[in-house]
């Protein structure tokens, strides 16, 4: 515990107080601007911080990491674009929140869900860092499939109600994982010789038009503002006391999120995405799911904030990085001389616990500033179609095309747009195709993982407890529906 | 009149014809285009070297990231670029030639005008540390029966070099496929594979910590940065290698006295003892390579790529 006390007063000292408010705002900057992830933030960052103390440096350069996912919930909320990827399943319920003018609540739910999340994703990285990441290693080319497999289950629940344009949904998203670079055979298919397509289709630019674009078509028939009706119901701490209605849901959403996390193959996108699933099966009220219920943009943001800390896991504590943001913050801490690996935590203590102090008072400090201002945000719901819709496509479109510097993502974007606008129309939703893009390559390539390292036995894939658990978890999760009634039937007898 | 306007033209084209052959280069920012997404390797290397080739350019230098599809795009834009010296591109070499022949590619490398390069890196073979202690060991279970490999990138120098090396050798492998180090890695530590081949900087974390182990080097010369780990020379081994670079060019076609001036700019750049420190932090190991070697390595590379075409079209 000396460790701990010794980083916290090391972090009150007035510099590093100033770091870590900095980092924190020029987070939020980054999140909020799309197509300038936390990776070229850190990266323009950089020649800033260069020569300040290691200890300094990292604290604003860890801030800025972790801070970036809140700014990316408040354009979700309020106008319909993800910051990143990570925020796909925010805007779900978020925007539709705003649609009835309870964008402040939404606002106070992200926050909170930001403060909490994050707490929670740290305290488990600063007491079991290693343990945990010892944990992820024990994950295969098997395992990784069954963990996709499972993740795929649950879209059994998103669709239930819809199943068969549910399928159909997924089925398409599965379909566009397909297209790129293969890494197993290293071809390029379904690219027509096109360029831009070899990387497959890229995340941010088909979130931005299946969600932005669309939105702006939408918007553009009618005559309002985003917030059907003139005035805002509901404020920032009616969304502060509804997130602590929810405690199961918490604790759900933030392990899914952590365990997204420390997996490094697990992509970070598909945490707020399988949570928000997640909470619609166990939820009281699915049906409100995606028309602006609570729990949906509690469960999306609490597992996203979580993911973060879990992404430092391994990062810090083997110095493998689970995402592109880590891998560069990895970078950062070599720069610095923290190189990160099992021998950190005793080599560069005071370093490491000086961070993670740090990182858990971000936390606090980022719901404080959504508290200030955030909440005013909301106001931008009620400016009428003419003036928003425009400013959408703008800020979406250049986003789009800022992370590339590539034109034809814009053109990508806008064809999402298109098909997101007949999916609305045909009464389909986005949210399994969502996750069959997200997952597809996962399940894909480490199913050949695993066949070429067993030689083409199947046996991998049921040899070790992991997967047997896996397994058993993923028979459950779609059997569930059915078992539930059933049970009912059993015990209660026919109605 | 008229021949006053006269004069004024074969004036300006005269000025014209003296800056397109670098009498005044540089007379405006000079853009830098990486072809990685910032933050990786590349963008880093490209970022720490900037400020040192602005100072003796004296001209500004503007950073601009095209990550799409590996650097094709960027560099199917850069073949057509006009030879002024205005734009460079840095990337790590030789991924362009790869590409090439990976598919339909808008550009030939060997076309491009080489600048400079400061970098080189080398492959490393590794395993894990509960399993073989030295390369002998390693290379009788390899011929005893097949081991599974990880490679990151298929049709990457990594996976060129590693099916390259252990042709050599006479091994045959299963070859698992991973889209970055960090994957392969990961999987090696947590014993799902039984050995990997990876950029020295991609593990030396856990070398360092005792879980992984280095075997052989697939270099020259020895890493400054892991002096203990042999080189195929030291087993008596002889190999060719495919160098990594990492360095800058121009687009076709550039004049001389242009490439001259960059090139200059370029190396004091590199010398400069506080690039050297950040390069030291990050294990980089420098090698200033001129725009003359630099030609060399591109016309050496094609046919050492060409000869495992088929395993990339595979």
């Amino acid at each position: 515990m000396d460790v701990v006390q010794h980083a916290l007063l090391f972090v009150l000292q007035w510099q590093n107080l100033a770091a870590l408010a900095g980092g924190t705002l020029c987070g939020i900057l980054v999140g909020v601007l799309p197509g300038l992830g936390p990776s070229a933030g850190m990266a323009l960052a950089l020649p800033l911080v260069i020569k300040w103390h290691p200890a300094t440096a990292l604290i604003f350069l860890g801030a800025l990491y972790k801070c970036s996912n809140y700014g990316g919930s408040i354009t979700a909320i309020l106008v319909n674009t993800p910051g990143d990827a990570s925020n796909a399943a925010t805007l779900l319920d978020g925007y539709p929140m705003c649609q009835q003018g309870r964008g402040g609540v939404a606002l106070g739910l992200s926050a909170t869900s930001a403060m909490v999340g994050g707490t929670i994703g740290m305290i488990c990285l600063i007491v079991a860092a290693p343990p945990l990441a010892e944990f992820a290693l024990k994950f295969g080319p098997a395992e990784y499939f069954l963990t996709a497999l499972l993740a795929l289950s649950i879209i059994a629940a998103v669709v239930q109600g819809a199943t068969i344009k549910g399928l159909i949904s997924a089925g398409l998203g599965l379909l566009l994982s397909t297209v790129g670079f293969d890494v197993i055979t290293g071809q390029l298919r379904y690219t027509f010789d096109w360029a831009p397509l070899e990387d497959g289709i890229p995340l941010i630019q088909a979130l931005v038009g299946l969600f932005a674009v669309t939105q702006a078509f939408v918007l553009a028939q009618s005559n309002e503002s985003i917030s059907r009706i003139a005035r805002l119901s509901g404020g920032f701490w009616e969304g502060v006391l509804t997130y602590f209605r929810h405690p199961a849901a918490i604790v759900r959403a933030s392990t899914i999120g952590l365990l997204v996390g420390v997996l490094p193959a697990v992509g970070q996108s598909s945490a707020g995405l399988l949570a928000w699933a997640e909470a619609k099966r166990s939820s009281r009220h699915p049906e409100k799911f995606g028309h602006g219920s609570t729990e949906g943009v509690l469960a999306s943001e609490t597992a996203t904030n979580a993911c973060m800390p879990g992404d430092l896991v391994c990062t810090i504590a083997l110095g493998i990085p689970g995402s592109l943001g880590a891998a560069i913050f990895l970078g950062v801490m070599i720069i610095f001389g923290v190189a990160p690996g099992p021998l950190v935590f005793t080599e560069k203590a005071d370093i490491i616990y000086a961070l993670f102090v740090a990182l858990v008072l971000t936390s606090f400090l980022l719901f404080v500033i959504g508290m200030l201002f955030a909440r005013r945000l909301a106001v931008i719901t009620l400016l009428p179609n003419e003036v928003i819709v425009p400013m959408i496509l703008v800020v979406s479109l250049l986003g789009s095309f800022a992370i590339r510097n590539e034109m034809a993502d814009v053109l990508i974007s806008l064809a999402f747009g298109a098909l997101g606008y007949v999916m609305l129309k045909g009464g389909f939703t986005p949210i399994p195709l969502l996750l069959g893009l997200v997952l597809g390559e996962m399940v894909e390539t480490n199913y050949h993982r695993a066949l070429m390292i067993s030689g083409g036995s199947y046996t991998i894939f049921y040899d070790s407890i992991i997967s047997k658990v896996l397994i058993a978890l993923t028979v459950l999760s779609l059997a569930g529906p059915y078992l539930g009634p059933f049970w009912k039937t059993l015990t209660q007898g026919e109605k | 009149m008229r021949t006053l306007r006269l004069l004024g033209i074969v004036l300006t084209a005269g000025l014209l014809a003296s800056g397109a052959y670098g009498a005044d280069f540089p007379a405006k920012p000079v853009k830098l285009i990486v072809t990685a997404a910032a933050g990786g390797g590349e963008d880093t290397e490209a970022r720490a070297i900037a400020p040192f080739v602005e100072k003796h350019l004296g001209q500004s230098v503007v950073i601009e990231n095209q990550p799409g599809a590996g650097g094709k795009i960027a560099f199917e834009k850069f073949q057509k670029l006009e030879p002024d010296g205005y734009t460079v591109i840095t990337y790590t070499f030789p991924k362009s030639v790869i590409i090439e022949y990976q598919g339909k590619a808008g550009f030939r490398t060997r076309d491009f005008t080489p600048i400079f390069a400061w970098s080189r890196s080398s492959q490393l073979l590794v395993v894990n540390s509960e399993s073989w202690r030295t390369f002998d060991e390693f290379l009788k279970a390899a011929r005893a029966k097949p081991l599974a490999g990880g490679l990151s990138g298929r049709g990457s120098t990594t996976d060129l070099m590693g099916r390259i090396a252990l042709d050599d050798f006479g091994i045959k492998a299963n070859w698992v496929p991973y889209e970055g180090s960090a994957g392969s890695v990961a999987a090696l530590a947590g014993k799902h594979l039984d050995f990997t081949i990876c950029l020295a900087t991609s593990a030396v974390n856990l070398i360092r910590a005792g879980r992984l182990r280095p075997l052989l080097l697939f270099s020259d010369k020895r890493d400054p940065y892991i002096p203990d780990v042999p080189i195929p020379a030291d087993l008596g081994q002889k190999m060719t290698f495919i160098p990594t670079l990492r360095g800058v060019e121009a687009p076709p076609k550039t004049p001389a006295a242009v490439i001259k001036v960059l090139e200059d700019a370029f190396t004091k750049a590199a010398a400069e003892p506080a690039f050297i420190e950040t390069a030291k932090k990050r294990q980089i190991v420098l090698q200033p390579v001129s725009s003359k070697e630099f030609a060399q390595a591109v016309a050496d590379v094609y046919p050492r790529i060409a000869r495992f075409q088929d395993v990339l079209k595979q």
